[in-house]
């Protein structure tokens, strides 16, 4: 079982940062939200973990679709009223770095 | 029948050729002829009913081993099924050894089950879990609250099934350990406890009886209410405090014996879990207290 913060940075995501399309893992994971935290279960890996509120809603919206980091961050920064400055497009890509080590998503 | 109908020596009887006991959801064979584990269960399993015969789900013997250990330091096996899951251990800790080894049973077989290490109690239907490490108080806190009106279900394994989601009692005799034992004596002078051994892994030893009523209503389930985490602390003020239920769902993961095994149904299991509890850490140092502070529980509104 892995916790993973909401707001970590790391200076090798530069390749998540692409244009990449991410997708959820298809109809592999279960997921339950309270209050504003996530816990997912990854059925391939049988792995369980705890998501902060903004790692659980990129999970969420690579359910609904694929998408790159780029337009990812565009459509959260509307829902979340934020300005998607540098720092903000980072940490979605350090996010999605992240999900992909957890293998919670997959290239499209 | 229960164990309190058969006579000192017939019970003796019984456990040579094989007592059919009722624990719970679980119906034990258990074979020997050692005399303190003879007494222990005269003493703490009077209230249990013996069951058919013809049906056991854990066969399970504690007997001396054929060789010098018979007479040098003499030592106890437990076995289940003809098979010793464990090393012997000093046979002045057959009694302890047969609690441990049915629990042993209960927690490596029993998959139909999300199986957490707590204790857990029951009052107006509803359960209080307890999960927590050796060393925080969680059955010294059990055996208080059981002989304060609350039901015991049991002081060691919380047994939710995967089928409905309700929480089936397997009440047994309480163990508790070193200051514990003296602690609760005095709390509960009426209780009646097993003889205290000694120099076991765990310090001394000594396992009270579960109330008559808890053993005459072993068939009645619960419906979740609180997770609670409790901490023994010297001088500590009663503290009771809520946590995110996304929290205890990871911590309670991590006390859970089988949560990985059962897989997707363990994580459904334990998220229906907690969408009917209330979850909160627990402080105390003061019995009466901690008491007090249960009683005041309110049974939580299921979460939409």
């Amino acid at each position: 079982m892995i916790s993973i913060p909401d707001q970590t940075v790391d200076a090798s995501d530069g390749d998540v940062f692409s244009s990449v399309a991410w997708r959820a893992i298809d109809g592999a994971a279960e997921i339950r939200h309270w209050g504003d935290e996530y816990v997912v279960y990854n059925v391939r890996s049988g792995n369980t973990h705890l998501l902060g509120f903004a790692a659980g809603q990129i999970f969420l919206k690579l359910q609904q679709s694929a998408a790159d980091a780029g337009s990812l961050a565009s459509m959260l920064a509307i829902d979340w009223q934020l300005d998607p400055d540098a720092e903000f497009m980072q940490q979605i890509a350090s996010l999605l770095a992240d999900l992909d080590a957890l293998a919670l998503i997959e290239r499209a | 029948m229960t164990v309190s109908s058969l006579t000192p020596t017939e019970l003796a009887a019984r456990l040579k050729r094989g007592l059919f006991l009722r624990t719970g959801a679980f119906t034990v064979k258990l074979q020997t002829t050692i005399p303190n584990v003879s007494e222990g269960v005269r003493l703490l399993y009077a209230d249990y009913p013996l069951a058919s015969e013809d049906f056991a789900d854990f066969h399970v013997s504690l007997s001396r081993p054929f060789n010098l250990r018979r007479w040098f330091k003499p030592q106890v096996w437990f076995r289940l099924e003809g098979i010793a899951p464990f090393q012997p251990l000093p046979y002045d800790q057959s009694f302890p050894l047969l609690e441990w080894g049915l629990n042993w049973c209960v927690s490596y077989h029993a998959n139909s089950y999300l199986m957490i290490h707590a204790a857990v109690v029951e009052k107006d239907g509803h359960a209080a879990i307890l999960p927590a490490p050796p060393g925080s108080g969680k059955s010294t806190l059990c055996a208080a609250l059981v002989n304060r009106g609350w039901r015991l279900l049991s002081d060691e394994l919380t047994l939710i099934r995967l089928s409905d989601g309700a929480i089936v009692p397997l009440p047994r005799p309480v163990s508790l350990k070193n200051a514990s034992i003296d602690v609760i004596k005095k709390f509960v002078p009426t209780a009646v406890f097993s003889r205290a051994v000694d120099d076991t892994l765990k310090g001394t030893v000594a396992h009270m009886k579960p109330s008559a009523d808890s053993v005459v209503r072993a068939g009645e389930t619960a419906k979740p209410g609180w997770i609670i985490f409790p901490q023994y602390q010297a001088d500590a003020a009663t503290r009771l405090e809520a946590i995110p239920p996304s929290r205890a769902f990871m911590r309670v993961a991590d006390n859970a014996f089988n949560y990985s095994q059962l897989g997707q149904c363990g994580f459904e299991a334990l998220a229906a879990l907690i969408d009917q509890s209330a979850a909160y850490d627990f402080t105390y140092s003061v019995l009466d207290e901690a008491i007090a502070a249960f009683g005041a529980l309110q049974a939580p509104a299921p979460r939409p």
